[in-house]
């Protein structure tokens, strides 16, 4: 990570030519750091911006919408890119690796779940408690883990991930223990369980855009700026008089409610839930981790590219290799993930930012 | 109340197990500060390296110790070298490598092993020694006499060789280390791989005791890592105390509370030793908050 006070300095370099901007700028950009597009004109283009990139994002769904092989992946891809995006509030703004949101995760499907076939209560009011209920036991227990770094930090999540499954597993009063909760086919509104596929995808994609529509404005405010002061620098950022431990938490409870929410939504497409779906670390915890990573960690669009490159990818392997040797296709993303870490810091934003810059100035140098 | 006794001695045998199984976590995790989630993968390398050399070699399960060990030793050492070398102060990276690598080794497992559990089963995993009314499994026995000498064994070589003392000296300062001759880098790539070995070393103690499948690992990462915290980084005796500590309160919570939740409250224990005292009982205080950021 840079330091913002060195790259002040070389900003400020009478040398540079002006138009080539340096690494540690663009860096800084990438990060949020630097706002290019301030003012009233600015906004409106931004608004633009992610205007067009939902736009993009809605394509394949209008394209695929009649075929339910593709839907179904669709409809995962804007999912996980919903739950990757919450997972980046607190994982890539404020740093802070969390391997414990199959517990806010695994919240929102058991409470959904539990509420609807006890009570018939409908997943839209009950989606609503569980996220606050997931709030506040993400304050909870993030309260006394907040004060460890790094991954002494990530061990602890992970910790908590399977507490979570010990006890899911345990209290089947609550949870149906092992055998799971089945949730039967009622289709309707009120139920949010649809007949046809492309409904799931619309829903969905209103989840995915309804997370990355506030990271966008949480990037803005006040809190978001906070939770990078944190992730760069945590001493600096308690010295310059942030409450540190407060913006962690909110970030937290923010990120938790979140991905609660995307939690109900996964219950309620399955109709299916045991502890095992929503507490294996592979395929919940560190994939939400894993998708922004590979797209761009800290950044608006990274988890949505993250999801859209990995989901189908990762359908794609399973459906061609897993049945000639099982368990390949996880190796494979296991594989990649390494690679990722290696050679991808910044993932699939941070290259496509790196490609642009270079026909810009190839395009400069033409002019 | 009789059963008190049992209870102590099989969570004092269950802490051999888990202090095992950290000695090698706790020299990677407190020397060379890389949180290796792929650990638990090399004792399970072990359990199969010990099991298909039992089985196609004829080997006796803990005569292949000296063949198996040593090449899980290699393969910790090209992970230092090829994955976390290159990720030198990077923890947030280093976790989603060795998180990756974890999945890689897993699933190349179950391909290749089918998915299949095995054992090397029979008498020699089933016998038991009696004393009066207690009954002791043989293996597990042998697992924590094993342990005890390894910890003593590691003990000596930190603090009475050269290696070793160069060793504690890259931990305690890098950039001195690095004025008095000591070349860090190297030293990592050995301790790495030592740690590694001694992993492949407990996969291999413990073939007899547990079924073998691809996800064992799994098991023993998290115990492992509630062990190095709890009984402080890099601390020697602090991983086998804190072994013994997290297999009888393992016993006894298994016997006394109910058998699965016991997992759940020393899961408990860790985080609230975690919270309370995150250096832990035999670490360097603060550790925890200074070990993994650069050493000037």
């Amino acid at each position: 990570m840079n330091n913002i006070e060195t790259s002040t300095l070389d900003k400020e370099m009478p040398l540079a030519p002006p138009q080539v901007r340096s690494n540690a700028e663009s860096e800084l950009e990438h990060y949020g750091a630097i706002h290019r597009d301030c003012g009233i004109d600015g906004r409106k283009q931004t608004l633009l911006k992610y205007l067009g990139g939902i736009a993009i994002a809605f394509l394949p769904f209008i394209l695929m919408v009649n075929d339910p092989y593709w839907l179904n992946i669709i409809a995962f891809t804007y999912l996980m890119g919903g739950l990757a995006a919450a997972w980046n509030i607190i994982g890539g703004f404020a740093g802070q690796f969390s391997l414990g949101h199959g517990v806010f995760f695994g919240i929102g499907a058991y409470v959904t779940a539990r509420f609807y076939t006890l009570f018939d209560v409908s997943p839209w009011l009950s989606m609503i408690p569980a996220a606050l209920f997931a709030a506040l036991i993400a304050v909870l227990i993030s309260w006394p883990t907040f004060r460890l770094r790094g991954p002494f930090f990530a061990i602890a999540t992970m910790a908590f991930n399977e507490v979570a499954f010990v006890i899911a597993n345990h209290f089947d009063s609550l949870t149906n223990g092992p055998s799971g909760i089945l949730i039967p086919f009622k289709p309707g509104f009120a139920n949010m369980i649809f007949v046809e596929r492309w409904q799931y995808g619309l829903l969905m994609f209103v989840f995915a855009a309804l997370v990355i529509g506030i990271t966008v404005l949480l990037r803005r405010s006040r809190l978001g700026y906070y939770l990078l002061a944190v992730r760069e620098d945590e001493d600096a950022a308690r010295a310059a008089g942030i409450n540190v431990l407060s913006v962690k938490l909110r970030g937290m409870a923010l990120s938790a409610g979140l991905t609660s929410i995307g939690g109900t939504l996964f219950a309620m497409y399955l109709r299916y839930i045991d502890p095992p779906t929503l507490f294996t670390m592979t395929d919940v915890g560190v994939k939400f981790a894993l998708i922004t990573l590979i797209g761009g960690i800290g950044t608006i669009a990274g988890p949505l590219l993250g999801a859209a490159l990995i989901i189908p990818f990762e359908n794609f392997l399973r459906a061609e290799l897993a049945s000639a040797l099982p368990g390949i296709n996880l190796a494979i993303l296991g594989f990649l993930m390494v690679l990722a870490a290696l050679f991808m810091k910044r993932g699939l934003v941070g290259a496509l930012t790196d490609l642009w810059r270079k026909l810009e100035l190839m395009w400069m140098a033409r002019k | 109340m009789d059963q008190i006794l049992n209870v102590l001695v099989f969570g004092i045998l269950l802490g051999g197990i888990y202090g095992l199984v950290s000695i090698g976590l706790n020299l990677i995790f407190g020397v060379v500060r890389i949180v290796n989630f792929a650990q638990g993968e090399l004792v399970m390398f072990g359990m199969y390296g010990s099991y298909y050399a039992y089985t196609y070699l004829g080997l006796n399960p803990y005569l292949a110790a000296l063949l198996v060990a040593p090449l899980v030793g290699l393969i910790g050492m090209a992970i230092q070298r090829l994955v976390i070398q290159p990720l030198h102060n990077e923890p947030n990276m280093q976790i989603f490598a060795t998180f990756g690598l974890l999945m890689m080794f897993q699933n190349i497992m179950l391909a290749i092993s089918r998915g299949e559990a095995v054992s090397i089963g029979g008498d020699a995993g089933a016998a038991v020694l009696a004393l009066g009314d207690m009954k002791i499994s043989v293996v597990r026995l042998v697992t924590f006499i094993a342990t005890t000498l390894i910890t003593v064994g590691l003990h000596l070589f930190l603090s009475r060789t050269m290696a070793g003392k160069s060793i504690r000296a890259v931990t305690q300062d890098k950039r001195s280390a690095r004025v008095m001759g000591i070349n860090v880098e190297r030293t990592f790539l050995y301790t790495f791989g030592l740690g590694a070995g001694l992993a492949g070393l407990a996969g291999v103690l413990l073939t007899p005791i547990y079924s073998i499948t691809p996800t064992v690992g799994g098991n023993f990462i998290l115990a492992a890592f509630a062990v190095v915290v709890l009984g402080g980084l890099g601390s020697v005796w602090g991983a086998y105390i804190g072994g013994l500590i997290v297999g009888i309160v393992e016993a006894f919570a298994g016997y006394y509370i109910d058998p699965s939740l016991k997992s759940a409250i020393w899961f408990v224990i860790f985080l609230i030793v975690l919270i309370l005292r995150p250096s832990g009982l035999f670490g360097q205080v603060g550790a925890e908050e200074v070990g993994f950021r650069e050493q000037h």
